[in-house]
């Protein structure tokens, strides 16, 4: 029999469960994966060093997914979020070239120049993207593939397919270092972007508008607000988060090359359906998509300290979990208790105890 | 409920300790990993063959591992993953070299010894193995060659296309050692070489016209793997099986047929799962502190004799060229 102080907190804890119990899922597989690999390879998994490469590798698809995310709510999909990344990783690739002096140094400005421009070439492919989606209606699928071949298309053609390297290496150092030799200089581009994405979406009527949108668009529209103004500023931000990651991924592999990271596209969809984003719009949170990125890094790595299982269990593993917490969703949904975002408090139905 | 709450985080937080004290580091001997370019394709699962072969003969802790996609984004983070682990040699055959080079000059950084194959620009390794130097593989192409002519007759040399850098040098090197070990042999004057675009229906109408050009042309000595494949299907069409004869690098599942048929009497080619040992058993060497002088021998078939291509002093050189014919041409699985 529970005393009477333990039930307060129980309760507590049942209700936060409820609310989020999605969250709740994905924390209790990482904490499984977390023990797992505790039981299994402690000392390979537990260092300081392993953690420290997981968190500068998961930074350039993270950011990635955080922009397919946004363009999820709405009820759409950005697929050409690599091509994006790469053409301005290409882009910003010879820019670098050009800056680099003799004695194979940049001028101080250029970081902060390729970044920015970054930002704007990102943000204007992605306003493309928006284009296609508001104006000419085309569906986001079909629209971002599109435009994803088209970018990956204008890539090969500025590069004949080459890898575009041999810029300075100071770009690639500053961004591979280490803040206080401990957190990786990735890392800390990641959380600024999904801090601001988290600020917009959870904070701001843009946000609101958003899932609005995503929820019903025709209900959306005839509220009176201007979806395609919507549409537009979702898939910027997106191919912001796009070219974000692009410039990771340069200072990454000190390269750009049309065809790296090709297997992000998929895995960006992944990571935002696993991490609790509803496919058809209108629903999700931030933070499902970030323990979703933090849970595939830490299955990748950790099955990389396994030298006799084969990396097909990768995406066998991926694949099982992706379809085992869409299982549960779908029981979770019928069960009737209610999983809902929290910007529309007036749908939340009341969880009785 | 409290308390077992607090006694479930404990164990939570102290059971791995208590975990990591029971398997603690069993050091024995080095721990080197070969990274294929990827795991699916056959070449790189011969290679495996190889490197699971040597694991079992020396009993050190030597494996492959290799990503479930050729992708150079997901080779250069699992050889992250590898060195973040601490392992004390990793071989690579590197999909990309822009995008390795980094994270591999993070793993030398890190103490690590790299040795690389089919990686011969790369800068951040210790060595790069070739199986052979283009010269020597040129001059066994055409030992095969004239082997099946008998070492007598008209021939020809075929290459991918006369810009091709390795395909030329393959072809150069061929006539230099017709020239200088089989006298009765003749090079086609009119047509020195010709190309194949890398095709093998090129290649197959590039040889009917040949042989219906100079009716006295014996062999075609091909380079890309497309060459005698397709100059074989040709003989075979004019009727010319043991008249005219090719030879020359070729994928052995693909060429069954001509091989067990007889329409070619030998193909060649380097055998994935010897590089794979020979990788390995460089790195050991280099962790042993070993001196890497020439000749090294690397207990290897075909790496025996490795010598430094000229003007390198990373890249090494074999002799691990094999040649495929009707009897082999089942044992490699690609």
């Amino acid at each position: 029999m529970m005393t009477k102080d333990t039930i307060q907190p129980l309760q507590r804890f049942q209700h936060m469960y409820r609310n989020d119990r999605h969250l709740w899922r994905l924390v209790l597989m990482i904490v499984l994966w977390l023990l797992f690999m505790a039981i299994t390879r402690f000392s390979k998994f537990y260092s300081m060093i392993n953690f420290q490469t997981m968190a500068a590798q998961f930074p350039e698809f993270g950011i990635m997914s955080l922009g397919v995310m946004l363009c999820m709510i709405t009820g759409g999909i950005d697929l050409s979020v690599v091509g994006t990344a790469n053409l301005t990783s290409i882009l910003m690739g010879f820019l670098l070239l050009r800056l680099t002096d003799a004695a194979g140094g940049l001028p101080a400005f250029a970081i902060p120049l390729v970044f920015l421009l970054a930002i704007l070439i990102g943000g204007s492919l992605g306003l493309f993207n928006g284009l296609l989606v508001s104006k000419f209606h085309i569906p986001p699928i079909l629209a971002t593939m599109g435009s994803g071949e088209l970018f990956t298309g204008i890539c090969l053609a500025m590069t004949n397919g080459n890898a575009v390297s041999k810029f300075s290496r100071t770009y690639a150092k500053t961004i591979n270092n280490r803040l206080f030799d401990l957190i990786p200089v990735q890392l800390i581009i990641f959380i600024v972007m999904a801090a601001l994405i988290w600020f917009l979406i959870s904070k701001t009527v843009f946000g609101t508008k958003i899932y609005m949108l995503g929820t019903n668009e025709n209900v959306a529209k005839f509220s009176g607000l201007n979806i395609d103004s919507l549409y537009l500023k979702t898939y910027m931000l997106s191919g912001i988060c796009a070219a974000l990651g692009g410039m990771i991924m340069l200072a990454n592999y000190n390269s750009a090359r049309a065809d790296y990271g090709t297997v992000y596209t998929l895995q960006c969809v992944l990571i935002v359906v696993l991490g609790g984003v509803n496919p058809s719009g209108g629903r999700g949170r931030i933070s499902g998509v970030v323990l979703a990125i933090i849970l595939l890094r830490l299955l990748e790595t950790g099955l990389n300290r396994f030298p006799r299982i084969s990396s097909y269990y990768i995406s066998l593993i991926w694949g099982g979990v992706l379809i085992l917490v869409m299982v549960m969703n779908y029981f979770t949904e019928h069960k009737k208790v209610v999983f809902q975002e929290p910007t529309h408090p007036t749908l939340q139905k009341e969880t009785t105890e | 409920m409290k308390k077992i709450l607090a006694f479930a985080l404990i164990v939570l937080l102290l059971g791995p300790t208590l975990f990591a004290a029971g398997q603690a580091e069993k050091k024995t001997g080095y721990e080197i990993v070969v990274v294929p370019k990827d795991a699916s394709n056959p070449w790189f699962v011969r290679m495996k063959v190889g490197v699971d072969e040597y694991a079992k003969e020396t009993g050190l802790n030597v494996y492959q591992r290799g990503t479930a996609q050729i992708d150079a984004t997901l080779q250069a983070q699992l050889v992250q993953d590898l060195i973040a682990q601490g392992v004390d040699a990793i071989c690579v055959v590197p999909v990309d070299l822009e995008s390795l080079e980094p994270v591999l000059g993070q793993a030398r950084d890190a103490g690590i010894v790299v040795i690389a194959h089919e990686g011969a620009d790369l800068e951040n390794v210790d060595y790069d193995i070739e199986a052979f130097s283009n010269a020597g593989y040129g001059a066994f192409i055409m030992d095969n060659l004239a082997e099946a002519m008998g070492g007598e007759g008209l021939y020809t040399t075929m290459v991918a296309s006369l810009t091709n850098g390795s395909h030329n040098e393959w072809a150069n090197a061929g006539v230099a050692h017709q020239k200088a070990t089989y006298p009765k042999m003749k090079l086609l004057e009119q047509e020195p070489r010709v190309e194949s675009n890398d095709n093998g229906d090129v290649a197959y109408n590039v040889a009917k016209e040949l042989f219906k050009k100079y009716p006295n042309l014996k062999g075609v000595m091909g380079t890309s793997s497309y060459d005698a494949p397709g100059v074989a299907r040709a003989i075979q069409e004019l009727g010319l099986v043991d008249k005219a004869f090719t030879s020359g690098t070729g994928m052995p599942l693909d060429n069954a047929e001509l091989l067990e048929s007889g329409v070619v009497k030998s193909l060649t080619l380097w055998d994935p799962a010897l590089a794979g040992k020979a990788m390995i058993s460089l790195a050991v060497k280099v962790l042993d502190g070993e001196e890497i002088t020439e000749p090294v021998d690397l207990g290897v078939e075909g790496y025996t004799n490795m010598m430094f291509r000229k003007g390198s002093s990373t890249v090494l050189e074999g002799e691990g060229w094999i040649v495929i014919n009707a009897d082999n041409v089942y044992d490699f699985g690609f």
